[in-house]
């Protein structure tokens, strides 16, 4: 019974770890900053959430268990924020402007927002 | 009044969780620190309800959220994978582009907890929401089609039904 929770555990660390390692590969080798950023919401997302299981699989204790677990929410409720403010802070500041994209709706916005200003 | 007290309650139980015992020292620290930040800020954690709904509407509420959390990891997981795939290409076959999506929900929190699910799912993200159209601008990494209603049910429809009935 003991080592069947160890199984479990072990296999959700193990398969947080791989989505870890996946996202190291997409950040080197997306081409531009919004896809990789795409493949920075992989890791914290699922591999984030997976190992916070799994260790608290692992130690198995109420307290620890919940600590663990109030880490992995916590995580899910930041992530998104952060990733949401750099990628409209690059498109709106004009740091990183994706040029190539034939389908781009939010330069439209953008620019009914200044005409609508001046 | 029933806001603070919730919003106390909250606090004082994750003050509980963190330090890890319950004893009379930890009670008291924290209930001073939780009665400061309750003092304070208790109208950003909870709001008031405008429409008195019965209590079984809440648990149906509540069950429903409890029931949101498998859907949603199955489809964070299902997107996770396709995004892998694109990382282990030779040459990548993607078409990254930016879509603008329309919405039915009016609620602010639902608004905003649905745009944090679209960027929480690997794959699409949120850049803003247009106020006068009601439409999200997502950028999306591998864009399949640009008719409307199949845009819509492929980025966000798997979610805002369960949005749209949780936050009314």
């Amino acid at each position: 019974m003991m080592s069947l929770r160890l199984v479990i555990s072990y296999f959700l660390m193990f398969t947080g770890a791989f989505f870890a390692l996946v996202t190291v590969l997409g950040l080197l080798r997306f081409p531009d900053v919004y896809t990789r950023i795409h493949a920075g919401a992989v890791v914290l997302t699922i591999s984030g959430v997976l190992i916070t299981l799994g260790t608290a699989i692992y130690v198995w204790e109420f307290f620890l268990s919940a600590k663990v677990v109030l880490i992995g929410i916590f995580f899910l409720f930041s992530n998104p924020m952060a990733t949401h403010a750099i990628a409209r802070a690059s498109y709106s500041r004009h740091i990183a402007l994706p040029e190539e994209y034939e389908i781009d709706a939010y330069s439209e916005y953008l620019r009914r927002d200044e005409n609508a200003n001046t | 009044m029933l806001q603070k007290i919730s919003a106390f309650v909250f606090l004082l139980s994750v003050w509980i969780i963190f330090s890890g015992k319950i004893s009379v020292d930890v009670l008291i620290v924290g209930s001073a620190a939780s009665l400061i930040v309750t003092l304070f800020f208790s109208d950003m954690l909870f709001r008031e309800v405008h429409q008195k709904l019965p209590w079984y509407h809440y648990l149906r509420k509540f069950a429903l959220l409890l029931l949101f959390v498998p859907v949603f990891f199955y489809e964070a997981i299902s997107a996770a994978l396709s995004v892998s795939k694109h990382a282990f290409e030779k040459e990548h076959s993607f078409n990254p582009g930016i879509v603008k999506v329309k919405t039915e929900l009016t609620d602010v929190t639902g608004l905003t907890l649905l745009a944090n699910l679209i960027t929480l799912t690997p794959g699409t993200l949120t850049l803003d929401y247009d106020r006068v159209e009601k439409a999200y601008y997502i950028h999306w990494i591998d864009v399949q089609t640009l008719e409307e209603a199949e845009m819509k049910k492929k980025i966000i429809a798997r979610f805002e039904r369960w949005i749209g009935v949780i936050f009314r």
